[in-house]
């Protein structure tokens, strides 16, 4: 039986150094819940490590936790990256290891690091530089992404910084991307008219939320599927099996 | 040569961080890559690139750039000329294009070595 699932597929919490501090992943699923949100995606940059605490805390909110991360690649093109297990989000975590920078990060300049638990308790500092390229490119880290079983939407492609198309102008023809994203700034129906670069790939819309205003005000992207499941918005983002969205 | 001197020989608009004009220029960068900006540049250097973010600021102060010119007519987002006030940061911005302005910077006898 089809149903209509709110989905915002692109949040920050306090892990990212640019997010605010209030978004703990309990404070995340407790407005998520108030907002009528019922699948969210925790995607922190180049980390997943909150992504525990989301899924603990959204125990039986009726919210569904997708464990995710917004990768910046060696462009700097910020793409989401989805999977539908913690297993499969760990493997996904090991194999961009050896493409990290090895910076520390600098708390005065980019911002705080906290990784919580489902109580908003601190669990520790993390003291890698969250904010910079990885050593590996889009189209690289697309296909192996979706070799795991995982979905890449590229970021807010109509921003003028960390985009596919402001960093490369195109999407690279061995990249596999599901969907591409606008931000608040664009309307999802205008996106192929205004950047005929992302050809005919879905559009997509998501908060980009780093307070917990970006995600009550949105915006969302509406999905028609079975289940609220990683496997069903690909479904839908592909236009397979009468499953569908609307951005 | 003094930030000072090429903001007046290259007719480059001050858009943060007046107060540090009197600083002393060792060398020039040239990237849009922060992470490569990050990694390579000088202590000392003017940075020419055509990002305006406000991430362009936390690099170059971490660096420790003497000034960061956004060229080209690049916009400049207002949080990274609020995060320029708040760390000091020098940004400079020219409609001149990025080569220009480092073949003008050369010129000068800044150079990248």
């Amino acid at each position: 039986m089809m149903q209509h699932y709110v989905a915002d597929l692109h949040v920050h919490s306090l892990l990212s150094p640019c997010a605010a501090v209030e978004m703990t992943p309990r404070n995340i699923i407790k407005h998520a819940v108030l907002a009528g949100i019922q699948i969210i995606a925790i995607t922190d940059h180049n980390a997943c490590d909150n992504v525990y605490a989301a899924v603990q805390a959204a125990a039986n909110s009726g919210v569904t936790v997708i464990p995710g991360m917004e990768l910046e690649t060696k462009e700097e093109v910020h793409i989401i990256v989805l999977f539908d297990s913690i297993k499969k989000m760990e493997q996904w975590n090991a194999f961009i290891q050896p493409f990290r920078s090895g910076q520390m990060n600098d708390e005065t300049r980019f911002g705080a690091q906290y990784v919580v638990d489902a109580d908003d308790e601190l669990v520790r500092v993390k003291p890698e530089l969250l904010l910079t390229a990885m050593s590996i490119g889009v189209a690289a880290a697309s296909r192996e992404a979706a070799a795991l079983g995982g979905v890449c939407i590229a970021s807010h492609v109509d921003r003028p910084v960390y985009s596919l198309i402001s960093q490369l102008g195109l999407i690279p023809a061995d990249a596999s991307l599901a969907a591409v994203e606008v931000s608040r700034r664009m309307k999802p129906e205008e996106a192929p008219v205004l950047l005929p670069a992302i050809g005919r790939l879905p559009v997509v819309t998501a908060s980009d939320a780093h307070t917990i205003r970006d995600l009550l005000i949105g915006p969302r992207t509406v999905f028609c599927l079975e289940q609220p499941t990683l496997a069903e918005i690909a479904m839908a983002l592909a236009g397979q099996g009468s499953r569908k969205f609307m951005a | 040569m003094t930030v000072q001197e090429i903001v007046s020989r290259l007719g480059l608009k001050i858009v943060a961080g007046s107060s540090g004009l009197e600083q002393n220029i060792t060398g020039g960068y040239g990237a849009d890559l922060l992470s490569n900006a990050m990694g390579q540049a000088k202590s000392g250097s003017v940075w020419v690139t055509m990002q305006g973010h406000q991430n362009v600021v936390a690099v170059a102060s971490l660096v420790g750039m003497a000034a960061v010119i956004i060229a080209g007519a690049a916009p400049v987002e207002p949080q990274a000329v609020e995060k320029a006030r708040q760390e000091g940061v020098v940004l400079l911005t020219t409609p001149l294009p990025a080569f220009e302005v480092i073949g003008r910077l050369y010129g000068l006898g800044i150079t990248g070595q």
